[in-house]
């Protein structure tokens, strides 16, 4: 293992700022090549987690001889925002993750996406594990946006449930995975956890769908279990529970829960006179990829979205 | 006197609601000509446009009469923000102008967006006033995307201000408001003057005189355009960034935007700590400083200030 920056930046007064990567693996291994790239925002807690155990992970492995890949593990982008309850940087409040390809004559930010991006460059498989960008938390999914160069194959390796599937969004154009691959890397994301938070067996069903994805893409010499036959889902296929009313949510259910029709969800009652505003009823059966974490919740926020793919088909067609 | 209305409200979790309002000015009578909507506080912490919308609505109470087409005056998008000193929209720390147009199936920062197009869906103008941030001070401009150039800028040459600036289409920026009205149809200009959480009271009277202008040229307001400046036009020339060298502190040897000289100072980076100048920073052309560092505190690569050169 070689532990060195790839990025450092001084401050005004504080010390300066280190990306600092953890590289596996020979220089001159003929195997392929992959960088994991964790939190980039402040509140990106369990994707930090799930890095750093990995970075642990590969140490162990690394005297066993199974790596035949090189693999570069970069746990945290933005630690100084993680170092102070912040999610963007600190000065400016910009998201380092629509910063990319970076700039290097530019802003802080952009030359500090432009450092990172230089690194990043060249890889044959890129993995962004990624927070949210709501206040919900899901089970780990695969977000693959469409930018011309994306390889839907190699994500199938990972084994996870759902792999999302669709045309980039205006703003996913300043973002490291549309950018990626348009460098030629086989880039995605991991989109799982809720944001400030450390879940458990999230982690651990990352960590397990990452190790499968090296191992069958010939990083890692090491036999695994079949994950599950990955379901793609564009966002049509989706149905989306909105609250109706705004106060305190009271979830019944978790993530990955499968649900009946009609099944009670959850409700949400009166913040100031307590009285139940809303009974949240299943409009069918499928399961809860996503839900909202906060306590608090806004009035049409989606408070769950179901994956169910029959029932929605069923819908269109109803429509039309 | 104009209509004061609710026209967006949301619920807030806990005993309050989201609110958008507008004052509608209209003919006193007769049909309305054309619509036009005077937009600021997209961004919480910029409050120039807040100061132009004032005297506007002064303006347009001391003369009904003129009053041709349908006036509307939104002071406060993201009036939580404004009220609060938050740029984003709080809860979400989201930029409400990278989340146009906007959805209702999506969370608060994109319904806020949805409703404000819904809002102004059908006018014939939008006028979108942002005061920079707190890090920077603008003389007052228009930005336009290349796309647009062709309808937007002979109507930003109307407005009073100093500067036009076409720049090339950054796909970003398709989130935008400006983006998402231009694309429906309205002609939307997006102005940029001064700097974030202070006011510039000069600044406001020329925008009010460019906004009476341009409406008298369209018919929206019955009375003689004005005599107004005739802004730079970003085509004839070239745009030079100065950002830090070092990290520090920056203090600005000129404190106002003004025309300089290639090679004269503009400030000095320094060490709080050690008493040492770190760098001087240098106009590497000459032309119009329009914009310039309000914040001190910067990094390596921190904008200090951009400079606009007429081409040899
Ligand atoms: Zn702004």
């Amino acid at each position: 293992m070689k532990r060195f920056d790839i990025v450092t930046l001084e401050s005004p007064n504080r010390a300066p700022l280190r990306i600092e990567g953890f590289l596996f693996g020979s220089e001159n291994t003929q195997g392929p090549s992959v960088a994991i790239v964790g939190a980039m925002s402040g509140d990106h807690i369990n994707q930090l987690y799930v890095a750093s155990q990995f970075v642990e992970y590969l140490r162990t492995k690394e005297e066993e001889g199974i790596i035949i890949g090189r693999i570069l593990v970069i746990p945290a982008v933005n630690a100084y925002a993680l170092n102070m309850g912040e999610k963007n940087w600190p000065l400016d409040k910009t998201d380092l993750n629509m910063m990319f390809p970076g700039y290097a004559q530019g802003e802080t930010t952009q030359r500090i996406a432009s450092r990172l991006f230089d690194t990043l460059k060249g890889y044959d498989y890129g993995i962004i594990l990624e927070g949210r960008r709501d206040q919900g938390m899901c089970l780990p999914y695969v977000k693959l946006v469409q930018s011309g160069y994306e390889d839907l194959e190699c994500v199938k390796d990972l084994g996870l449930g759902f792999i999302h599937y669709r045309p980039h969004d205006p703003v996913e154009t300043a973002m490291l995975q549309y950018n990626w691959q348009l460098w030629e890397t086989k880039a995605f994301s991991i989109v799982f956890g809720k944001n400030g938070a450390i879940d458990q067996s999230v982690s651990n069903e990352v960590h397990t769908a990452i190790v499968r994805f090296l191992s069958k893409r010939e990083m890692l010499n090491i036999p695994v279990f079949e994950g599950r036959k990955s379901n793609i889902v564009d966002p049509n296929r989706i149905t989306l529970v909105k609250a109706s009313r705004a106060g305190i949510l009271i979830s019944k259910v978790t993530c990955g829960t499968h649900v009946q029709k009609g099944e009670v969800l959850g409700k949400i009652i009166d913040a100031l006179s307590g009285e139940r505003l809303e009974k949240i009823i299943s409009p069918c059966e499928g399961i809860v990829t996503c839900q909202y974490s906060h306590p608090l919740i806004f009035q049409n926020s989606i408070v769950f979205r179901i994956a169910s793919v029959e029932l929605c088909c069923h819908l269109e067609t109803k429509k039309k | 006197m104009g209509n004061i209305e609710e026209v967006l409200t949301i619920e807030l979790p806990v005993g309050e609601n989201f609110r958008i309002q507008r004052c509608r000015y209209a003919p006193t009578q007769g049909q309305s000509t054309k619509r036009i909507s005077v937009v600021s506080g997209i961004h919480g912490d910029e409050l120039e446009g807040q100061y132009v919308c004032f005297l506007l609505g002064q303006w347009l109470r001391e003369h009904p009469d003129t009053i041709k087409g349908t006036i509307d005056i939104y002071p406060a998008i993201n009036s939580l923000g404004i009220d609060s000193i938050t740029r984003s929209v709080p809860f979400y720390d989201v930029d409400l102008n990278r989340t146009f147009p906007g959805s209702k199936n999506d969370f608060l920062p994109a319904q806020i967006a949805h409703g404000v197009v819904n809002l102004m869906r059908g006018s014939d103008f939008a006028i979108d006033i942002h005061s920079s941030n707190v890090f920077l001070r603008e003389i007052p401009q228009v930005r336009i995307a290349k796309s647009q150039e062709d309808v937007l800028v002979p109507l930003a040459n109307l407005l009073n201000i100093d500067f036009v600036w076409v720049h090339d289409a950054v796909t970003v920026l398709e989130s935008t408001f400006a983006h998402a009205m231009n694309t429906i149809g309205t002609k939307t200009l997006v102005v940029e003057m001064g700097v974030g959480m202070r006011l510039g009271k000069a600044y406001g009277h020329q925008l009010l005189d460019g906004l009476l202008n341009l409406m008298a040229h369209e018919g929206i307001l019955d009375i003689e355009p004005l005599k107004v400046r005739f802004p730079i036009q970003s085509h004839v020339g070239e745009v030079a960034y100065l950002n830090a060298s070092c990290p520090g502190l920056f203090v600005p040897v000129i404190d106002h935007c003004q025309v300089i000289e290639k090679g004269s100072v503009v400030g000095h980076i320094v060490s709080a700590l050690s008493g040492e100048v770190l760098d001087e920073v240098i106009a590497p052309i000459a032309g119009i400083l329009f914009t310039i560092r309000a914040y001190p505190i910067v990094y390596e690569g921190s904008l200090l200030g951009r400079i606009f050169g007429e081409k040899q």
